[in-house]
């Protein structure tokens, strides 16, 4: 929890992500520890990133309380994510909405009203739970997933399939999260979530032998997992076993439009070879008679 | 001492932005405006005040702020986020603007969804209003039964101070106060006050008029204020004076992010402030956790 907030707090680049895993110590964690040692009502000042209001300035501070003897209280990020992580149980039937987080928030025992604090409302919920699915499959994959024996044609898929299916529970109600992810306002965070889970993939199937671009590379994963997401939406067939075909062909696709390209490469490199020599030898021929008319000329002076 | 003597000659024509720092002499005396005056004193200045200008409240205020100040509250309350089942607190709320504007939002828009969740309809949702003058709660009585709310339980107007309210601890969901806090004596009791009575996740929302720092604009502004408004007040309500303290009490109250840390000093978490106009309003919302 506290590497996923720290991560989206730093707004973490696409390579760091496996830096950060190691050496989190969330600076609001410290902070809470200083203040309630010295049992002071200052409050350090800390700059929340996150869009807040449209108009001008916004400033949030923590305030910590009258002093040792109360127990030190809770930082309002870790409350939010009490409190969405509650919500996503009543999201299979209230869908990702507003009314899902109130629910949550009683289950916390705390105020429905703290929802409105939450930037985005809907938004902050289906974002929560990416981060969370984010980092199960990273824990997954820590955790030992035998990987070793399959080519990266297969691995993928593995990986997809495993991401994918935690969003089983959830599959009525997806459509729904799908929207609010491609709102204007909430598709720069959407897409670096999906960019890092996209990232991450990459990284546990290791650099396959390819030579085309990162971003290439990202890019063409990105759009399998997209479309395998949207297939899941409609697929009825037990355990999902049709979308994990198309998954799979889509992958083989990808992996075969690779070479395609590679090859179109080469095929252009000769063409150009061949043309190139054609013409130069044009040319030199061209520059060969000029040079001697041009002689055969001044000898006429 | 002296400080004191020279502020009373500044008086209350001229702009001293210097002299603020008067205003932290707690013990004994207070602002009222410009001049200062002994703190029993200014609940009853400001009781008079309001006394005066209740029944011409809300024209008063379409006309200073040009009709924008129903687009700030309609801005508070889109804010506060209500639910059916909430409790509220609407504190210095006398004509009822910003408790209105709760109960619709609570009981037309989100009608659908109360369906959707058994839970909400154990709770009845209770909309208090709170007031120092009984003046504008009357004024706030007459609008209700005009909209035909005059019987319904949902709101309740009582009469009570921000610096002492009478309502049980951790007993509600939302606490606002919109163009009030910079009436009260004690700033830091109301704000202690608020903590008091709001649940867990509860959350604060003061809408207030503040400082603008735009360097043209804030020119306009002054001139603004304080050309124009004491003899729209003179003009339309008959009560020069009070109007002249109105724009007053706007120059003393504490800057943005003053009161923001005055907020979290009285333990509220998450202390953000919104400026709109520029400054001309500014509406601060924490939570209390």
């Amino acid at each position: 929890m506290y590497r996923t907030a720290a991560k989206r707090l730093l707004g973490a680049g696409l390579t760091t992500s496996r830096l950060l895993r190691s050496t989190i110590i969330p600076s609001s964690y410290t902070s809470n520890l200083c203040t309630s040692l010295m049992g002071h009502t200052e409050s350090p000042i800390i700059n929340q990133s996150g869009p807040t209001a449209a108009s001008s300035s916004s400033s949030s501070s923590t305030g910590t309380g009258e002093g040792p003897r109360r127990k030190p209280r809770p930082e309002f990020e870790e409350e939010q994510a009490r409190v969405l992580s509650a919500s996503l149980r009543h999201v299979a039937r209230l869908g990702w909405t507003e009314e899902a987080m109130m629910a949550g928030s009683r289950d916390v025992g705390v105020s429905p009203s703290i929802v409105g604090s939450f930037s985005r409302r809907e938004a902050a919920l289906v974002e929560y739970f990416m981060d969370e699915c984010l980092q199960l499959l990273i824990d997954r994959v820590d955790s030992g997933l035998d990987l070793q024996n399959l080519i990266p044609s297969e691995r993928i898929p593995k990986l997809i399939r495993i991401r994918l299916e935690m969003q089983v529970p959830y599959i009525s109600k997806w459509p729904q999260a799908l929207s609010i992810q491609a709102h204007p306002v909430n598709v720069p965070t959407s897409f670096k979530q999906r960019a890092m889970l996209v990232d991450e993939i990459w990284h546990t199937v290791g650099d396959g032998a390819s030579d085309l671009d990162w971003y290439v590379k990202r890019t063409v994963l990105g759009g399998v997992y997209s479309t395998t997401e949207i297939y899941m939406l409609t697929d009825d067939s037990p355990e999902y076993r049709e979308t994990w075909a198309f998954l799979d062909d889509r992958v083989k696709d990808a992996f075969d439009l690779k070479k395609s390209i590679q090859e179109a490469k080469y095929f252009a490199q000769d063409i150009g070879a061949g043309v190139g020599k054609s013409f130069q030898g044009l040319m030199n021929g061209v520059m060969q008679t000029m040079s001697t008319r041009g002689g055969g000329s001044t000898s006429a002076f | 001492m002296a400080l004191r003597s020279i502020s009373r000659r500044f008086g209350s024509r001229v702009l001293s932005y210097r002299s603020s720092s008067v205003a932290s002499l707690h013990s004994h005396a207070t602002s009222f405006g410009f001049q200062q005056v002994k703190e029993e004193e200014k609940s009853k200045l400001v009781g008079n005040v309001f006394t005066n200008v209740a029944s011409s409240y809300d024209i008063m205020n379409d006309v200073m702020s040009g009709g924008l100040h129903r687009l700030w509250k309609e801005r508070l309350v889109g804010k506060l986020s209500p639910f059916a089942g909430m409790k509220h607190l609407d504190v210095a709320g006398g004509t009822g603007d910003v408790a209105f504007r709760i109960f619709d939002a609570v009981n037309s828009v989100k009608r659908r969804a109360l369906r959707k969740v058994d839970e909400d309809s154990l709770e009845e949702t209770q909309i208090y209003v709170c007031d120092i003058n009984p003046n504008m709660l009357n004024v706030g009585k007459q609008r209700a039964a005009e909209r035909g709310l005059g019987d319904n339980k949902a709101l309740v107007w009582v009469e009570g101070d921000a610096e002492a309210l009478s309502f049980d601890d951790n007993s509600m969901d939302g606490y606002t106060i919109a163009f009030g806090i910079r009436n009260v004596t004690h700033i830091e009791k109301a704000l202690a006050e608020a903590y008091r009575v709001l649940k867990r996740g509860g959350r604060f929302l003061c809408l207030e008029l503040s400082h603008v720092d735009i360097p043209v604009f804030k020119d306009v502004y002054d001139l603004y204020s304080f050309k124009v408004i004491p003899n729209l007040g003179e003009l339309i309500a008959g009560d020069r004076e009070s109007y002249q303290y109105l724009v007053e009490s706007v120059r003393r109250f504490p800057p943005q992010e003053k009161f923001a840390t005055m907020i979290a000093d009285a333990g509220f978490e998450k202390v953000e402030y919104e400026n709109l106009v520029g400054g001309v309003v500014a509406i601060h919302s924490a939570i209390k956790l």
